[in-house]
Parts: structure tokens; C-alpha cells; sequence
């Protein structure tokens, strides 16, 4: 147990906003913005549906350096419509990671951290946000052969819908007790499933599947912790030292599919079942 | 010892008429255990038309095993009764005047249920005896509105009636007395029963007092209605919290006091650890309260701030913490808490400096309301504490502090802060010009309007500009020109005088955030000791163990 000076002393990561976010991962002094919201690129398909557009569109590209490396956060403003990836947000954050690969090749090595903080596509802009998020997956596909991608999902938003798969891209994930990690987000599962298999409203229940402390015992992500700006920042630094994995998550679909193979359909997964066939199988 | 004569049978007619209905009742009780399949069968022996029946809906604890087996009554034999409820808050609780099992109702609060009161009322389906603050409503159940029948719930029974009500005592104790000792029927519903007293915790009501127990279908339903998510807490919650440290409990050295329910409330319970601790005011302010086991209070326990808590009732996830730390809540020689919200509404009353709470609406002279149009909520406790008690004999520096003449026989008043944001969700303002209870107390022919607290009790107006010192106004006038200058952008507001209001800064009638050394660019979220539920877990060492609608894990 902590006593309460160190209770008191604690900097949450959660609290932070998506630039302040970005600040504290990068090195002291080395932050800098590009395309920030004075440049007031903003969503240009809002507006008409009676939506208040914001001057960033609730995306943070920063560059800077992450011990002593050039490096490149991207951070999504979950608190700005969700998190959703528009035309505008999502431009920027493929143009971002694209860049960064082009510094690779250029022998400059450049690093990405994604700070997912989305419900996944804007519904207000559809295919355009739809065709964004593929090509953040191509990006990050295209980066992570040079230098490691780290996504993190600290809450209080989670990561889902198409953005989730580009968190299953990332080289490691880190996550915070309250994240949550899904393709679907609870009530879509509700609505298909049904309340008595899927109640979206059980917040325990939901944190069991879709939680950071079962998404890491799953061994779905790679680092599990506090929510706390130092830890964060040392499990970066961590990653980025240990440099890009031989084999990304992604490319164990066979292992995955194994896994699938043991699945008995005819029972209702339980958090324990998911874990002990995760746990065996990857 | 010589046995007593019978007294007169003209005086007992009371006893007579409860001893005939209980002996209607017999073959379906095991001397004081009923059989729970039974009880709608009992309920219209023992309840007759027009009867005066107490029904246990608390702030947090619901009779409701209890309510729904009234309302399943025929309404041939039980009708037209005369419903007296603490709190209002299960749909069952309406159904009987849907039914015509009840007519007309006595109240205090009405949270979940205002939209259908305030419609039943129009359809002419209930009429209200009287919206109470808790005291009124029990002090009446012992003067003219003493209950023929009072049903009740707790948490274990033994066979002989002994009652274990444990950390939601609340208001059981006070509406027994009522009936039990005017020869009423007390009827309580519990969780679990046990063969003898020695099983029980701990017995918080005699069995002497209830005339029977019955097993619910499942255990009584509870509120969490005091627990505030720390996440929701807005910086210009933070900013008024700031202000009503700096500005009221440290200028007034406000050492008891109670909060209402609210993020306004909270924010200020969980700055004390860290902007109180700044300003050195540990031990100097806030030390004795009377107050729900709100969760946002455990960092400023944790960090010694709190001396004690006496509390209305309890709240659902704290009773371990509370049970850990005797020194600061009343528990019982088991452990656990004891809550009782007629004490303390008398100590809310009597024996606090202070009573902060926020409104829905206020108007330009400080009287405020819950009632708004279409909601008929009643106030709870608010009125009681939001008063200064004329009674009251005892000095403190607070009560002292705020006499503002030299009369030697003046004498202190008690602070009542109204802390409101000068617009709510949806920008509508809650400063307004006229308090919709005042249509809604006409349009449902009420005598009287249903104000929660009067404008001549509240010494305090805060909002996010500034603070009113409502109890140093010189005149009428003067009170409205001060409750203007804080009140923002609202109807009220605009009335303002700029110069007016300079005076009224310069003469100490009104502060601004600057007048009280409240840096404003300081008044950000990383002031909360607890920025989340799962932060106050921290805090309490794993103690608190929140409901699942506060989790995020």
C-alpha cells in the first residue's frame, strides 16, 4: 500500500490531455507540433452535420526526441468526439508514421508512439475515416520494419473499432488498468448479441473481456501499468531499447488460429477460459 | 409485585383495535417470523382503508420487498390510505396511487420518482399532505400524523423480532418508536432471519418494538446515491472549491460542518489534502462533520484532516472502510457502522457551523429550489440543515464570527452557502428571476410555494465568480445587488452594476476569486488528491470497495 505522500505525489498519465500526453513521453524541451491547431485544419464535414469542429481535430502529432532518438507521438484526443478518426485526424496520423518510415530509409531513425484514445471510425465521415484507418495499418506496416511502433491505451476512452487493429500492428501495446482493447465496443455487442450474453451496462463484466489487466494476462499486449507519467515513460524507453521485435504479434496468425481451434463455441467464453487458451497458445 | 388493574376500556381503544387485527394475522405467523409467501394476505388484514401507514423509502434503503407487496393489495379492502415515506424512489411506491391503495402522501424527497408524483398529482390521482425536510416528517409521526401501521426493513432478524439494521440504520429506529409505542403494528422485512439474538451483530432495535419479521424474496434494495466519481469533477468545480476554503472555512474558521450531495461538494473534500494542506489549515478547519460516508472524504481522512463523522446513513461499498476506522465513524460493539438520520439531522441542525449545498434554481433574494416544472422532488434534508436554528445557545468562532453589530445581546448565526454554478448542463441559468416552485406550488394548489431554502437563511452565495457575504447585506436592496454581482451572465446577473459592484468588493460584501488570494490559472483538475474511484481505492488501502457502476476495472 502507498501512505499518502506518495498517494499525493503520483502524476496520472489518464488525466492528462492528448498534447500533454505527447509532452511527457518525449524528451524535456524537444516537443514541437506539427500541423497544430493553429494551423486550423479541421474537419471539413462536420460543420454541415451541426458539429463543432475543433482546430486539431483531435489529433496531436509531435515530434521531438525519446532518449536522445528522433521520434514521432501521435496522440488521439479522446475527450474531442471520442477519439474518432475523421479524414483530417487520420491523414494526419498515416502522414506522420509514413514520414517516419521515409526518415528510416533516409538513414534517419525515427521512432513512433501511437496513443490510442478511439472508439475507432467517425460515423460522420464514414468511408473517408474508414479509408484513413487503413492507411495508418499500411503505415505502421511500413515503419515497424525499420524501427519499433509502440501503441498504448491508457483509458479512459479504450481502443476499438478499426483502430484497434492498428494497436494489434504495433510492435508492443502498452495498457492501464482501465483501458479497454476490442474490435467492437460493448454496446455493439450488445445490440448484436443480446443484454443476456452482453450486458454493456456491467461494468466489471465488460473490464473481464475487454480490460488491460485481461488483454495482458491474454498476452495480447506487452506491458501492464499503473497509471503513472513516470512508469509510462520507462516502459517507452524499455521498448524502444529492445528495438523492433523479430516477430510481430501480427504475423502469428497461426498461432492465433490454433488458439481459435480450441474455442468451444457451445460454451460461453469466460474471462479464465480466455486467458488459460491465450496463455497456452501464444 | 401486584399486577396492574386493566385500564379503562374507553382509553384503550387503540390497543383493542391493533390486538383484534393482530389475531387476524395469527395463522400465518411462527410467533414473530411471517411466512413471506403470506404477506400480501396479511397486509389487508392488518391496513384498513384510510389507515395512516409509514413505508420505509430512505435516502439509500428501500422497505421494498414490502412496498411491492402492498402494492399488490386488492384495493376493494385496502384503499385511500395515507402514505407517510421518508424518501420516495421505487416505482412500486406510485403504483399505489395508481391502484387507489393510497391517496394521499406525506413526504420529504422524491428523487427518482418526481416526474410521476408531479403527474399524478395533475391527473388527480394523489394529494400531498405536505413536502417535509426528514426532522419535520418524523417529529409529526409523534404529533398528528401518528402511523396506525409502519413497515420497515433491516438487514438479519432473530425469531423474536430483534433487528440488526447495522450501517443503514437511517431512519428505521425513529419510525418504530412511532408505532410501537402508540400501539401501532411494526412489521419489518429482513435479508436473513437467525434463531436467537446472540446470532445477531448486534440488535438495533429491540424485538419488544416489532410486532412481526418476514424474510424478503431478496435482500432490500440500496442507492449508492452519495458516491461521486472523482473523473467528472470540472476545474471550475475546482475553482469554487478553492473559493469556499479560502473564502468561507478559512476566513470563518469553520471547524463543523455538513455537505450536500454534489461534484461542488466533493471537489472541496478532496482538495483539503492538497491546496487545505498548502494553506496550513490542517486541524484549524473541517475537523468534526455530520455527513453521509462519502466516499471523495477518504484522502482527507486518510491525511488526518477528519476527527469525526456521524452519518445519516451509509453508503454502499464503504462499510469496511468505515468499520476500520472507529476513531473517526460511529459503529457499534460488532464493528460495523451505525447510522441514524434523525440524530443527525438534529446534528446538522444544532451542532455544525455550517451546511453547503448546491440547488437547481435560485432567485435574486437567495431563495432556492429543487422543484422545477413537471418535478416535484422535495428536499430532503436540506431545509433542516439550510437554516439557522433560532434554538441554538452554544458559541463557536464561526457561529461568533458572524455577528455584525455591536448589540449586546446579538447573537451568531449559523453559515448556510448556497454553491452554485450560474448556469447548469443545457445553459440554462439557475439564477433566475423567479423560482418555478412558485407556479408549480400555485398550478397544484399548494399553500404554500415549495421553496427548499429561504433567502433570509443563506449567509453565502458562491458561484464560479465570486462570493456574496449575503449575511452582511444592510438592506434588501443591498442583498440583491450583491447576489447580482456574482451571478454571471444569468437574467439576474445582467441587472448588475459594475460600479456597484466595485463598492460592494471595496466594502467586503463581495469577493472575487482575486479578493481571496484564489489564483485562478491554479485551479486545475491535479488539485484533486483523488482524480478517480480507483485513486479513492488507493487511498482507502483496498477498503472501499465501490459498486459496479463506479468501477472501471
Amino acid at each position: 500500500m502507498m501512505n499518502t505522500a506518495e498517494l499525493l505525489k503520483r502524476e496520472s498519465f489518464i488525466e492528462l490531455g492528448a498534447r500533454e500526453r505527447a509532452r511527457s513521453l518525449l524528451d524535456p524541451g524537444s516537443f514541437r507540433e506539427l500541423i497544430g491547431p493553429f494551423d486550423r485544419l479541421t474537419s471539413p464535414w462536420l460543420a454541415a452535420q451541426g458539429v463543432v469542429t475543433q482546430a486539431d481535430d483531435g489529433v496531436v502529432v509531435a515530434r521531438g526526441r525519446i532518449a536522445g532518438q528522433p521520434a514521432v507521438v501521435l496522440a488521439i484526443e479522446g475527450a474531442y468526439q471520442g477519439g474518432s478518426m475523421g479524414e483530417v485526424g487520420g491523414a494526419k496520423i498515416a502522414g506522420a508514421l509514413e514520414l517516419a518510415a521515409e526518415d528510416n530509409r533516409r538513414g534517419i531513425p525515427t521512432r513512433a508512439v501511437i496513443l490510442f484514445e478511439t472508439g475507432g471510425v467517425r460515423l460522420q465521415e464514414a468511408n473517408l475515416g474508414l479509408a484513413a484507418i487503413a492507411e495508418i495499418h499500411a503505415a505502421i506496416a511500413d515503419l515497424r520494419r525499420y524501427q519499433p511502433v509502440i501503441g498504448i491505451v491508457a483509458g479512459t476512452v479504450g481502443c476499438f473499432g478499426g483502430m484497434s487493429i492498428a494497436a494489434g500492428l504495433c510492435s508492443y501495446l502498452i495498457v492501464t488498468r482501465e483501458a479497454r482493447l476490442g474490435l467492437n465496443g460493448p454496446q455493439v455487442i450488445e445490440q448484436e448479441a443480446g443484454i443476456e450474453e452482453y450486458d454493456s451496462r456491467d461494468r466489471p463484466f465488460i473490464w473481464s473481456i475487454t480490460g488491460g489487466e485481461q488483454r495482458f494476462a491474454s498476452k495480447l499486449v506487452d506491458a501492464y501499468l499503473e497509471d503513472d507519467v513516470g512508469a509510462m515513460r520507462a516502459s517507452v524507453h524499455e521498448f524502444i531499447r529492445m528495438g523492433a521485435p523479430a516477430r510481430h504479434r501480427s504475423d502469428r496468425e497461426a498461432d492465433f488460429l490454433a488458439c481459435m481451434e480450441r474455442v468451444d463455441a457451445a460454451e460461453q467464453a469466460r474471462p479464465e477460459t480466455v486467458r488459460a487458451i491465450y496463455q497456452k497458445g501464444l | 409485585m401486584q399486577a396492574k388493574a386493566q385500564p379503562d376500556p374507553r382509553w384503550t381503544r387503540r390497543r383493542t383495535e391493533k390486538q383484534r387485527r393482530l389475531a387476524q394475522v395469527r395463522e400465518f405467523a411462527d410467533g414473530a417470523v411471517l411466512r413471506t409467501g403470506s404477506i400480501v394476505e396479511v397486509l389487508e388484514r392488518l391496513i384498513g382503508p384510510g389507515d395512516r401507514v409509514v413505508l420505509e423509502g430512505n435516502n439509500q434503503k428501500q422497505a421494498d420487498f414490502l412496498a411491492r407487496a402492498l402494492a399488490r393489495v386488492d384495493p376493494e379492502r385496502v384503499h385511500g390510505i395515507n402514505l407517510i415515506m421518508p424518501s420516495v424512489s421505487l416505482p412500486e411506491h406510485l403504483d399505489l396511487f395508481e391502484r387507489g391503495i393510497a391517496r394521499r402522501l406525506d413526504f420529504a424527497y422524491a428523487g427518482g420518482q418526481s416526474l410521476r408524483i408531479s403527474q399524478f398529482l395533475q391527473d388527480g390521482l394523489l394529494e400531498v399532505g405536505a413536502i417535509h425536510t426528514y426532522i419535520e416528517l418524523y417529529a409529526r409521526l409523534f404529533v398528528d400524523l401518528i402511523p396506525k401501521v409502519v413497515l420497515v426493513a433491516g438487514y438479519t432478524a432473530d425469531r423474536q423480532g430483534n433487528l440488526y439494521t447495522g450501517p443503514s440504520t437511517e431512519d428505521t429506529p425513529t419510525l418504530v418508536e412511532a408505532a410501537a409505542f402508540h400501539d401501532g403494528i411494526v412489521i419489518a422485512q429482513v435479508n436473513e432471519i437467525v434463531d436467537d439474538a446472540g446470532e445477531l451483530p448486534r440488535v438495533d432495535i429491540p424485538g419488544a418494538w416489532i410486532d412481526f419479521v418476514v424474510q424478503a424474496d431478496k435482500p432490500f434494495f440500496i442507492e449508492p446515491l452519495f458516491t461521486r466519481d472523482p473523473r467528472l469533477i470540472t476545474p471550475m468545480q475546482v475553482l469554487m472549491a478553492m473559493m469556499a476554503i479560502r473564502g468561507v472555512y478559512e476566513r470563518h474558521q469553520v471547524q463543523s460542518l455538513n455537505h450536500g450531495i454534489g461534484f461542488n461538494t466533493a471537489a472541496i473534500e478532496l482538495i483539503l489534502p492538497t491546496y487545505g494542506e498548502r494553506l496550513g489549515l490542517k486541524g484549524k478547519i473541517c475537523r468534526n462533520w455530520t455527513l453521509n460516508p462519502h466516499p471523495t472524504l477518504i484522502p482527507a481522512i486518510e491525511s488526518g484532516w477528519v476527527e469525526s463523522v456521524h452519518c445519516f446513513g451509509g453508503e454502499l461499498g464503504m462499510e469496511d472502510y468505515v468499520a476500520a476506522r472507529p476513531d473517526v465513524f460511529f459503529t457499534g460493539r460488532d464493528g460495523s457502522m451505525r447510522s441514524n438520520r434523525a440524530l443527525c439531522q438534529l446534528a446538522g441542525q444544532y451542532a455544525v457551523d455550517l451546511f453547503i449545498g448546491s440547488t437547481l434554481q435560485m432567485d435574486g433574494l437567495g431563495n432556492s429550489s429543487t422543484v422545477t416544472r413537471g418535478r416535484l422532488t422535495g428536499f430532503g434534508g436540506a431545509p433542516n440543515m439550510g437554516h439557522d436554528p433560532r434554538g441554538r445557545r452554544h458559541p463557536t468562532p464561526a457561529w461568533l464570527d458572524l455577528i455584525e453589530t455591536d448589540d449586546p445581546l446579538a447573537r451568531g448565526h449559523k453559515l448556510v452557502v448556497q454553491i452554485v454554478e450560474t448556469f447548469q448542463a443545457g445553459g440554462k441559468p439557475c439564477i433566475v428571476e423567479s423560482l418555478d416552485a412558485v407556479d408549480v406550488g400555485k398550478g397544484s394548489g399548494m399553500p404554500l410555494a415549495p421553496v427548499m431554502i429561504y433567502g433570509d437563511d443563506v449567509t453565502h452565495v458562491l458561484t464560479e465568480e465570486g462570493i456574496a457575504y449575503l449575511y452582511k447585506a444592510r438592506s434588501v436592496e443591498e442583498r440583491k445587488a450583491m447576489i447580482a454581482a456574482v451571478s454571471g451572465v444569468t437574467p439576474i446577473g445582467l441587472t448588475h452594476d459594475p460600479r456597484r459592484t466595485e463598492a460592494l468588493r471595496r466594502d467586503g460584501l463581495v469577493a472575487l476569486p482575486e479578493d481571496l488570494g484564489v489564483h485562478r490559472a491554479e485551479a486545475t483538475r491535479s488539485l484533486l488528491a483523488a482524480k478517480s474511484v480507483a485513486d479513492l481505492v488507493a487511498w482507502s488501502g483496498g477498503l472501499y470497495n465501490p459498486p459496479a457502476k463506479f468501477r472501471s476495472w
